[in-house]
Parts: C-alpha cells; structure tokens; sequence
C-alpha cells in the first residue's frame, strides 16, 4: 500500500485553477520529487497534502487513512517543512521544538526526548540554547526541517527547502534528506532546481500550470520525451571529409559543427564513444576534446512545457 | 489542552523580551509615581523670608505654619525667589524688613506673595496666606485702635485681642453627593486606574505583532499542519492575549497596592472589572493582528488606537474634566467605561451591583471584538 496516494485532487481560486486533477502515489521509502517552475501548483498541492488547505475534489489517502484538514490520525503520520523559516525566532532552538513537539501531542517528557534527539539528528545539540535569531541561515534551515521530523513521520514533506540557501547550506540539507531517506522515511519533495530532484529522488513528478505533465524515473521520463545524448568534439581541423565518416556511424543520428567544435546527437554516448573516438583516430582528425552531455531534467521540462524551469 | 500550551507560550515570549521587561515591568509604575506626583503626591511648600529679628513677623510665620498640609520654609530672599521660578516651591512669601516698625507705628506694611502662574497647588498656598493674613491684620488692628481707651502697651493689647472669644456668625459646611475627589483619597489613588487600562491595552494590542509574524513567518500553517484543529490554535493565540493583558492589569493593581498603597475597593468588583477589560484588550489585540498586513502596520494602528482610544477614555486627563459632549463621546470607548468603574469602586466605595452596568458594557465590548477577530484570525489561519 502507498504512504500517500493522491488521485484527482483540484483546487480553484476564484477563476485560477491552482491545482487540476493531480494524481500520484508514494511507495514506503521512496523520495518523490514535484518538479516545477514558480507557481504551478507545487506549493498548493503541499497545502492539501499537509492538510492545511481544503481540497474542491479528488481524494488523498496517507497510509489507508482518508486525508482531511481535520483528519488529526493522518495529520499525525506526516511531517511538514515548510519553505519559509516557520519558526519562533525569538525563542531557542529547544523551545521551538519542545512546543511543536507538545502540538503533535507528545506528552512533556517525550517532548524533551525527542528534543534532544532531533537536536543531535540536525547538528544543533551544542546551539540548542540559543535565540533563532542569532543562528545563520543553514542552521535556522536545519531547525526548520528538524521540526519535521519532532512525529517521527512516516512521510516527510519538503516544500522547496533550499531556497535562498547558499551552497554550502544546501549541500547539507540535500545530505540530511538522503540520511533520512536511508532511514526508510517516506519524502515527498519539492523544488524548481532540477538537479536537486535528480540527485535526490527516485521519481519525479513535472507540474506545470497545475497539471503532472509526465511522471516517473529520471531515465523513463528521459526516454519519454526521446531526448538524444550530446557529445561535443573539438577537433584541430574537422573536413566535410571527419563529417561524413561520422554521418557514417550507426550509432549517430545527427552530426552538426561550428568551427573546430562537432556536435553529436547519439541515443546512448556512453556505448557509442568508444566507436566514435576510434573512427576519428583512424580519420586522422586531432581530437583537443570531448564532452558528453547526457538529457535531463531540464531538457524533458523544456521539451515538455515549451519553457524552462526558472522563467 | 492545546489552547493552554500556546497561550502559555505567548506569555512567554513577552517577557522573554527584555524591552518588554522595561514596558510591561517598569514604566507602568514609574508613571503611577510620576502621576501621582502630578495629582499633588507631594506636600506644598511656602518659602518665607522674614527679617532674622523674632516679633510680629515670626507671630505671622508661626500662624502659617498651623496648618499641617502646607510646609513652611526659611530662607532669604534670592534663594526662595529661585526655587519658585524652578518650581521647588510652589509660593514664597516675603515679609520686608520694616515691617514690625510700620505696624507698631500704626502704618500700613506690605507683604509680597510670590507664586508661578502655572502651579496649581500655588493657588491653595495663596489662600491659605491671604486667609492667615486676614486674620492677623484684624488682630493687629484691634491692639492698634484699642490704644486710645486702654493705658496697656501694644503687645499687651495685641495679645488681649488674640486671646478674646468673640462670638460670630457661626458656618455649618454640609456636602451632598459623592465628591469627585474625596477627601483622604492619595494622588495615587487616582493616577493608578487610568494607567491600569491604558497599559494593559496597549501592551495586549502590541502583542498583536507576535499574530501578524506568526501568520507571515508561516508559524500558523506549520501549527495547522499538526493534528491541531483551527479552533485549538484560535483559542490559543486569544487565551496568550488575555494572559498578556490579564499579567500586565495584576502587575499594576498589586504592584500599585503593594507600592504605593493604592486601595482598589471591592475585590471581587475590581477583579470583575479587570477581567472584563483584557476581555477587551485580548479581542482587539486578536482582531489587529489579523487585520495588519505587515508587523510595521500592526505596530503603528497598536500605537495610534490605544493613545487615541486612551486619550479619549479619560487614561490621560481625568474624564471629570471634560465638557458634557467630550464625556458622552468618552463613554463610547472601553476605557472610559472601565475608568468609571474603578472611581466608583476606589472613591465611593462602590459594590459589584453598583458597577455592573459597567462590567455589563465591558463585556458587551469583549463579545463583539472578540467574535471578530476569532471569525478573522480563522480566516487566517484555514486561508
């Protein structure tokens, strides 16, 4: 059975259509990403999933249990991260989790428990006394996302957690997401930076003007769009004569140049090079360099929606 | 339980701030002592400066000095003229060198009373001078023209005179009514009340910023996205007002009796009273800062409604010195209301029957606002 299962869900304001008949579904222990650029419904999605916003339709299930913004039981398997710094910034580190921990019903003593526990989980142990609002950005970020996990939550949701992140910060927060991945939480995560989403999830979900444009693996939804792989060679002098050895290669479906610079377009370039680096060895073209540039999720984004993620 | 754990936590952060340790613990009775101070806490002082030579003149300053509210001190002339100009004292009498020699030879001696025209204390001072003075010229006059019939000397006439009964038109003073300002009341008494309403709606209505970050840092949603229902999170942001106001109104009313003797009448009366109150306090505190949109906004109308609204219901100046239609439109504000309230209960010994009018309006006030900003604050909190 899914930890979450979304089907059909809509959401309107006014004459917006929000959200349009989402569905997907999370397999225990699987990290799903809602990939998608600035207001196309990721962060309304996250509302009814959390269940802070009603939903007009449809219906999500968190393990079996029907979902509703009054549903405490269900309520209760989830945690929430949300994008902004939803904190008590002139509170401690410790307060601040102490008093979520006695809102998801832990009694005083297990909310002190699971305090010091989270606090060692986030690295903030040693900072715990301390005002928010001496921390830096990194360490109110993995107080944030500690406060997630105060339930114990058999799902996790992140909503965009490394924005306005410096890398460092972000660096850590993607590697405590996959620290507690590897715990067998449940993460529903989501971002409008590709590269979090490939690096973290094990499938994607594109959302783009309310509606899942594609869903599935990185590799499935590469393969869905039929995106090529690139491979850039730049050579000493390339002729019409290397061109057309390379047009020549079964493997190649398109060869271009510009310059010194080739361009190739292969459905797999990792089998390929070998063939190709040999055939132009043979040719006697003097090879300065080669890069492969394999599609992604930006590419499958753009090839889907017309538009990149960040415009 | 919920409601409990997030009022209380309200309540914490308050005093967890040390400027609001300054503004909720501190000001409130140092503007008690100052105000009090103002209503005339302190005893009126009379400078006298008289020629050093005992006589006529210390007869006169020993007649000032019979009456216990009003201290007599010497000094020459330079220096009580400064301390009345600074307002150290509120009058100074000068009585000139000549003056037992004009009086024994029959002349007539000048006295100079030296007053600021702003001090309203001086204007008691200045008659209780003029009446003392009254009363010696007449003395004085009897032993100067009693010389023609009596062989005695001017002491002995004047001291003859002193010690004459003389049967006169006896005057009965009766009062009707409860006096504004009874007598024995302390300043105290009176400047307490109106700072009592004017801080704890002001530090409750201040609070309404901690509603407008928590809406805005998404602290709210975080909170909703627990199993905690709406109504528990609503109930408790309005329990931590009133808890707010409900401290800062027990901090003034014990602190104040405890500080400065202030007695508060009726208990159960006053407690009423001051429930009803930051049952207001917390409904507006609720409403704002649901309706501000950002913490500066909130920050501001906080400010501006409660000097406004403070000003109007008589927390600055006594409601009893407005004209009739300053006081009917004082009486459309809660704190003129509670002000009322408490001069019952503080100066004419009022019961709980005698200010539930006032409880009644109070609550009244309490019931729409807090309906309104429950409706918003819900609004907020479920948007």
């Amino acid at each position: 059975m899914p930890i979450l299962e979304v089907r059909g869900v809509s959401k309107r304001y006014g004459k917006n259509q929000a959200v349009d008949d989402v569905s997907f579904f999370i397999e225990e222990g699987e990290t799903y990403g809602l990939l998608g650029p600035n207001g196309a419904g990721k962060s309304t999605t996250i509302g009814m999933i959390t269940g802070i916003l009603e939903r007009d339709s449809g219906s999500i299930t968190v393990d079996g249990i029907e979902h509703s913004v009054t549903n405490r039981k269900s309520k209760s398997l989830i945690g929430f991260v949300p994008q902004e710094l939803a904190l008590y910034h002139d509170l401690s580190a410790r307060d601040n989790l102490r008093f979520f921990a006695r809102l998801y019903g832990l009694s005083k003593s297990e909310a002190r428990t699971k305090t010091e526990e989270v606090l060692e989980t986030v690295g903030l142990s040693d900072r715990a006394g301390e005002a928010v609002s001496q921390f830096s950005g990194g360490m109110a970020r993995r107080l944030n996302i500690g406060l997630g996990l105060l339930n114990s939550p058999r799902l996790l949701i992140l909503d965009e957690p490394t924005v306005g992140v410096d890398p460092q910060s972000r660096n850590s927060i993607l590697e405590s997401v996959h620290t507690l991945t590897r715990g067998g939480v449940s993460v529903l995560y989501t971002t409008h930076y590709m590269e979090e989403a490939e690096r973290l999830c094990d499938r994607v979900g594109i959302i783009e003007a309310g509606k899942i444009r594609a869903e599935g693996t990185q590799r499935e939804l590469v393969s869905q769009v039929g995106e090529d792989d690139t491979v850039l060679i730049t050579l000493d002098a390339p002729g019409e004569r290397v061109l057309d050895v390379l047009r020549a290669l079964e493997p190649i479906d398109e060869v271009s140049s510009e310059g010194t610079q080739v361009r190739l377009l292969t459905s797999n370039a990792r089998d390929a090079l070998p063939l190709i680096l040999d055939t132009l060895t043979r040719a006697g073209a003097g090879i300065r360099s080669v890069e492969v540039q394999e599609p992604d999720l930006e590419a499958v984004f753009l090839s889907l929606t017309g538009k990149g993620l960040r415009e | 339980m919920k409601p409990l754990i997030i009022g209380v936590l309200n309540l914490r952060r308050v005093f967890r701030d040390r400027t609001n340790i300054f503004f909720v613990l501190l000001l409130p009775f140092l503007m008690v002592f100052m105000m009090g101070l103002m209503y005339g806490g302190g005893q009126p002082v009379l400078a006298v400066s008289s020629p050093s030579q005992a006589g006529l003149a210390d007869r006169l300053v020993d007649a000032l000095e019979e009456d216990e509210r009003i201290d007599v001190l010497h000094m020459d002339e330079g220096e009580m003229r400064d301390l009345v100009e600074g307002g150290d004292v509120q009058a100074g009498l000068v009585i000139p060198d000549d003056y037992e020699d004009r009086i024994r030879d029959g002349e007539r001696a000048e006295l100079e009373l030296v007053t600021r025209s702003d001090d309203l204390a001086a204007a008691d001072v200045g008659i209780w001078v003029r009446s003392v003075v009254t009363r010696e010229s007449s003395l004085l006059s009897t032993a100067q023209v009693t010389g023609s019939v009596r062989d005695d000397g001017f002491d002995e006439r004047l001291e003859n005179a002193s010690e004459t009964e003389v049967s006169g038109i006896e005057v009965e003073v009766t009062t009707s009514g409860d006096a504004t300002f009874p007598e024995g009341l302390s300043s105290h008494s009176l400047a307490a009340p109106p700072l009592l309403l004017l801080y704890t709606f002001i530090t409750a209505l201040t609070t309404s910023l901690g509603i407008v970050q928590a809406r805005r840092s998404g602290v709210l949603r975080r909170m909703y996205a627990s199993p905690t229902s709406a109504g528990s999170i609503v109930l408790g942001e309005a329990l931590g007002r009133f808890l707010i106001a409900l401290t800062q109104a027990l901090l003034i009313l014990f602190g104040s009796a405890l500080m400065f003797g202030v007695d508060w009448g009726d208990l159960p009366a006053t407690s009423l009273v001051v429930t009803a109150f930051c049952l207001v306090s917390s409904g507006a505190s609720l409403l704002l800062g649901s309706l501000a949109r950002t913490e500066g906004g909130a920050l501001a109308a906080a400010v501006g409604i409660s000097l406004g609204a403070g000003a109007l219901g008589g927390t600055m100046l006594p409601l009893e010195s407005f004209d009739e239609t300053m006081t009917t439109i004082a009486f459309l504000t809660p704190h003129a209301w509670g002000y009322d309230a408490f001069s019952e209960l503080i100066r004419n010994q009022a019961t709980l029957t005698d200010v539930l009018p006032h409880i009644g309006v109070l609550l009244g006030y309490a019931a729409v606002l807090l309906t309104l900003g429950v409706w918003r604050f819900r609004g907020a909190v479920t948007a």
